[in-house]
This record gives C-alpha cells, sequence and structure tokens, in this order.
C-alpha cells in the first residue's frame, strides 16, 4: 500500500502522465453514462445530412443520424474492445509468461510458438482472418485476443528469468515453500508494474487496429465504433470537397487520435518511473 | 544464432504463411468453393444444381484428395500462380505485379525518410535530455504520431491537396498524361508520392525516435562517454562516433520489426490516397469480397515484410562482429 501512495506520488509529478489520465477520464465517463450523455439514440435517423444546429450539435450523416450521439455510444465500443483484449491477453501473456520463466523446458517449446507469433507481421493476417469471418465484435475480440498475448508473455518471461535466481527467491525455496507460492508471492508482485504498462501499450495498439480494421469496412456494422463512423464518412462521395468533412469525418478522428494519445502519454510515464535510467534531469 | 539456422527459420515462416494461405478457404464457415470463385453465398446466393456444382469443384480441384490440393497449391505458387481474381476479371499475380512496384517506390521512399528523420530527432531529444528541447520535441513527436495514418491521410488530402490545390490527391500519377520529357514523368511521379510519403512517416515517426532516444539515453549513461569526455573530445565528435554508433547496434532489429509497421501502413493510406499499389488491392478485395485477390495480397504484403525483417536480421550480423563469433 505503502508503495502504492508513492508510486502515485512520482506519478503526479509527470505533465504527460497527467495529461493522458485526464483524456482518459474524459473518454471513460462518456463512455459508461453513454445513455445520459448522448441527446439521441444513435440508431435513430432524422433529416439526412443536416449541418450543425442546435438540435444536432454536430449534425446527421448520409442517413439522418445524429452524429455526437454516434461518437459517444461509438467511445463504448471502442474502449471495450481496446480494454476487454488488452485485459484478457495480458492475464493469459502473465501466466504464461510466468510459467516459461519458471519452468524451463516448457519455456522453451512455449517461446518457440511466441517466435513464431511475433515474427508473422499480424496486421495484414488478421485483415485476411477477419475478412474471411462474418464481421463481428466478437470475432475481432479474439482474433486480437490470440495476436495480443505473445508480446506480452515475452516480456514476462524475460522478467521472470532474471528473478528466478534472486536470493530471496532461493531463500524462500529452501524454506520449502511450493513453486506456485513462489511464483504467485515472490515474483508475481515483481512483474506487476510491466503488467500495467503492457496492459496501456496492448490496448493502444488494439484501439489503433480496431479502428483501422473498421475503416477499411471489416468492423461490425451492427456496433459502430468510431472507426466504423470514420468508414462511412469516407466512403461518402463528397465527403473531401463539401463543408461535412468538419463534423463528421473530424470528430471521430480526433477522438481516436486523443485515445492513443493519452495511452501513449501513460505508458510513457509510467515506463519512466520503472526504468530511472530514462529519466531526464528535470522532469517531463 | 548463426546464419543458417536464420535462413532455415525465415524459410520454415515462409512455408508456415503458404499453409495457412491454403487452408483459409477451406476451414473457415462457409463454402470454399464461394471463397475461390469469389461470389459468397451470404451476399449473393446462387442456386447451383449438383452437376454444376460438381463441375466446378473439379474445375477448382476441390474434388481431389487435400494432400494432392496442397501439391498443386504449392506448384502452383512456384509458378506464380496465385488464381483468378473475378472483380479484375484477370490473374491475381497479373494484377499484383503491376502494383506492387508502386508499392515498392512509396515503402523504399517512406523507409528512407523514416529512418533518418528518426534516428536523427531521437539522438538529438537524447542529447538534450531533460532540457527544454527534449520535452518539446518528445511531446510534438507522440503528439502527431499518435495520429492513424487513415485519419491523417484524409486531413493531408483537405488540407494540402483540396484546400491548397498544390498536391494531387489520388493515384500514383496523373491519368492520361503525356510527358514531353522523362524528367516530367518522374515530377508528376514524386508529387503523387509525396503526400503518401509524408503520411506514412509522420504517422509512425514516434516508434522509431523512441526507440533511438532510450537507446542513446542508456549508451549516454555508459562510462566510456564519460572517458570521452575526460579525454577533451568535443561534444559533436562524442554524439557522432561514440553515442549514435552504439546506441544505433542494439535497435537495428527493432527499426526492422518497425519498417514492417510502415508496410502494414500503406494498407491504410494507399486506401485513402487511391495509390494503385498492394494496399489498395487488399482493400479493394475486402470491399468487393475477392477472396483471391485478398489471400494474394496478402501473400505479398506480408513477404514483403518478412523479406525486411530478413536483411536486417543479415545486416545485423554483418555489422556487429559479436553476433558472427557466437
Amino acid at each position: 500500500m505503502r508503495r502504492i501512495i508513492a508510486f502515485l506520488k512520482e506519478y503526479r509529478n509527470s505533465m504527460p502522465g497527467l495529461m493522458g489520465l485526464g483524456i482518459m477520464v474524459f473518454f471513460m465517463v462518456s463512455a459508461i453514462f453513454a445513455p445520459f450523455v448522448a441527446p439521441y439514440d444513435p440508431h435513430q435517423m432524422y433529416k439526412p445530412l443536416e449541418h450543425p444546429n442546435s438540435d444536432h450539435l454536430l449534425g446527421t450523416n448520409d442517413i439522418g443520424q445524429d452524429i455526437l450521439s454516434e461518437l459517444i455510444y461509438g467511445s463504448r465500443i471502442s474502449l471495450f474492445i481496446a480494454f476487454f483484449v488488452s485485459a484478457v491477453s495480458c492475464i493469459i501473456g502473465t501466466a504464461l509468461g510466468l510459467l516459461s520463466g519458471y519452468y524451463e523446458r516448457m519455456g522453451f517449446f512455449l517461446m518457440r510458438i511466441v517466435d513464431g507469433f511475433l515474427a508473422i507481421p499480424r496486421l495484414p493476417l488478421i485483415i485476411v482472418i477477419v475478412a474471411f469471418l462474418r464481421p463481428s465484435i466478437w470475432n475481432l475480440i479474439f482474433i486480437f485476443i490470440l495476436f495480443g498475448w505473445p508480446f506480452t508473455a515475452r516480456i514476462i518471461r524475460s522478467e521472470v528469468l532474471s528473478l528466478r535466481n534472486r536470493p530471496y527467491v532461493d531463500a524462500a525455496r529452501m524454506l520449502g515453500a511450493r513453486d506456485f507460492y513462489i511464483l504467485g508471492w515472490h515474483i508475481l508482485p515483481n512483474v506487476v508494474p510491466l503488467i500495467i504498462v503492457q496492459l496501456i501499450i496492448e490496448a493502444r495498439h488494439v484501439i489503433l487496429a480496431e479502428s483501422g480494421l473498421s475503416f477499411l469496412g471489416l468492423g461490425d456494422p451492427t456496433a459502430k465504433s468510431w472507426g466504423m463512423i470514420l468508414h462511412y464518412a469516407f466512403e461518402y462521395p463528397t465527403i473531401f470537397i463539401s463543408e461535412i468533412w468538419k463534423w463528421w469525418m473530424l470528430p471521430p478522428g480526433l477522438c481516436i487520435t486523443f485515445t492513443i494519445l493519452s495511452l501513449m502519454f501513460i505508458s510513457y510515464s509510467l515506463e519512466e518511473l520503472i526504468n530511472p535510467r530514462l529519466r531526464g534531469v528535470t522532469r517531463v | 544464432m548463426n546464419r543458417i539456422t536464420k535462413i532455415i527459420s525465415y524459410i520454415t515462416l515462409i512455408i508456415l504463411i503458404l499453409t495457412f494461405n491454403f487452408f483459409l478457404p477451406r476451414v473457415m464457415p462457409g463454402d470454399p468453393l464461394s471463397f475461390l470463385t469469389g461470389s459468397p453465398t451470404m451476399d449473393m446466393p446462387i442456386v447451383l444444381d449438383e452437376e454444376m456444382r460438381a463441375e466446378l469443384l473439379a474445375y477448382y480441384g476441390l474434388d481431389k484428395p487435400l494432400l494432392q490440393q496442397f501439391y498443386d497449391y504449392m506448384l502452383g505458387i512456384l509458378h506464380g500462380d496465385l488464381g483468378w481474381s473475378i472483380y479484375f476479371g484477370a490473374p491475381v499475380s497479373d494484377i499484383l505485379i503491376g502494383a506492387l512496384k508502386w508499392t515498392l517506390l512509396l515503402v523504399g521512399t517512406a523507409t528512407a525518410i523514416y529512418i533518418v528523420l528518426g534516428i536523427v530527432l531521437g539522438a538529438i531529444s537524447a542529447w538534450n535530455r531533460g532540457s527544454k528541447r527534449d520535452v518539446e520535441l518528445l511531446t510534438f513527436v507522440l503528439s502527431i504520431s499518435s495520429f492513424p495514418s487513415f485519419f491523417l491521410g484524409m486531413l493531408f488530402i483537405i488540407l494540402l491537396g483540396v484546400n491548397l490545390s498544390f498536391f494531387p490527391i489520388s493515384g500514383a500519377q496523373t491519368p492520361f498524361a503525356e510527358y514531353s520529357t522523362p524528367f516530367e514523368a518522374a515530377l508528376d511521379t514524386f508529387r503523387h508520392l509525396l503526400l503518401p510519403a509524408m503520411t506514412l512517416v509522420i504517422a509512425h515517426i514516434g516508434g522509431i525516435y523512441l526507440l533511438m532516444r532510450n537507446s542513446m539515453l542508456n549508451v549516454l549513461g555508459e562510462d566510456y562517454i564519460l572517458t570521452a569526455r575526460a579525454k577533451g573530445l568535443s561534444e559533436w565528435y562524442i554524439m557522432h562516433k561514440h553515442a549514435m554508433k552504439n546506441a544505433l547496434l542494439p535497435i537495428i532489429t527493432m527499426i526492422a520489426l518497425r519498417v514492417g509497421f510502415l508496410i502494414n501502413g500503406t494498407i491504410f493510406v494507399e486506401t485513402v490516397f487511391a495509390y494503385p499499389g498492394v494496399g489498395r488491392l487488399l482493400y479493394d478485395a475486402v470491399t468487393y469480397r475477392d477472396y483471391p485477390l485478398l489471400q494474394g495480397a496478402f501473400l505479398i504484403i506480408t513477404l514483403v515484410i518478412i523479406t525486411a525483417n530478413f536483411v536486417a536480421d543479415m545486416t545485423y550480423a554483418h555489422l556487429d562482429p559479436r553476433v558472427k563469433h557466437e
């Protein structure tokens, strides 16, 4: 507990870290309270292609849906996919990373699998698989997790390898502690900071990949994420030569950008805390 | 790992991907026939009677045993046969070869700018660590590279292409243009290339910049930098001869990985700019559910990325003598 408070105190000094956290909290709140914040039901259709006015602050799209409400509900989809995927792949990655760092033989085989996953270019592969499957959120989530865990497993394993032979672990072993006790009580707490950083980084990758796939038209049409809104805007014939891009294309793009930026700032500040050598003379 | 093991592992990887490509239409839910003929039943229900179906199955060799199919597929790939694109009505390999030169031009240009710019910016930042310049550069680079490439590309089209109307906003050359000199043709190609290449570089610069900055910060903490300084060498000399060189070595393979991301990025950038490369084909294939073309484009993009990684691996062994002797 004392360590957590000290950690938070350190984090408070990091300007980008706080900015990132602020943006994230803003999006999270709007995602969680979407039904209360959004002025309309995002599926409800009104007059199409309306310019921003007092009824529709960001206008309406080509089939008359309120763009602001779409954005607010879209944050639910985008953030849910990002954090759900990164949480599950971090859990799987951590478990396998711990085991493969601790048990040498198992680690050898597991790391060959991880090598394979890391060597295969992930994005083109995900695109073809999703194109062959039916577009649905759960298909996307499954594929992202499938290709997400190896990164975490690799990072956790290399940390476990260096922790495994520390004197206090040896001491615990000599006192007769079982393997799982050592892993859970002596090794896991020491890799928690790494896991948190990895969680944020993975969430950023997923947001980027999900919005990219949706932009290509591979998203779930029944659950519109920010990337999907951008996809429909891009497909609209006169998007580049009329004014409508200002309220149809710009807002979802900026939402994605700011989410990525905030995650980038958060992970950067965390990493700086964990690896002091990266620190400058004055704090960023 | 020595050179032979590395080459073997790359060959294994390529075989793995070819195998995956073979099984993809055959194990996915849905009729493999519809994937190969490019008209999936879920979008366009085509009623086939038994006789016609059997005929089509025989035509695509789907009635043969799986092992025989696999053998035929591999043989076909070695002969450059990737199937028939329904949407374009042409052999997939012909379409891809036409597109590949544009993708390579785009990726090549972008990679050169990307690597030089990323390394220089990262080095400058690390060298001035903690100073105002470092903080500003860091914030700036992280901010601009948070833009997803497709969004950044759309912004460039609107702001620089449509509003300033200096840059062409689509294609790789002006359609139906007749050039009087080769120089004119090159200029036209270059003008079309500039925006997509810029988009690619800016959207990805953060990764290589941070990599270089962190590696350089680690190196600057080393004793030999202190020694160099104690010897009275000039700052400029230390930065170039001692710090940058040693900071680059450990990150070369990781830079290659980033170049892979850059190649991924062409899928989006080419889509946005209607640049006639392999990435744009992938998008067309997705849009029209042209599965043979989709698989062909996937194969080419993957092979380009793997080749880039392979070249980097080999270069690394060449640059760092310690790797050779291990």
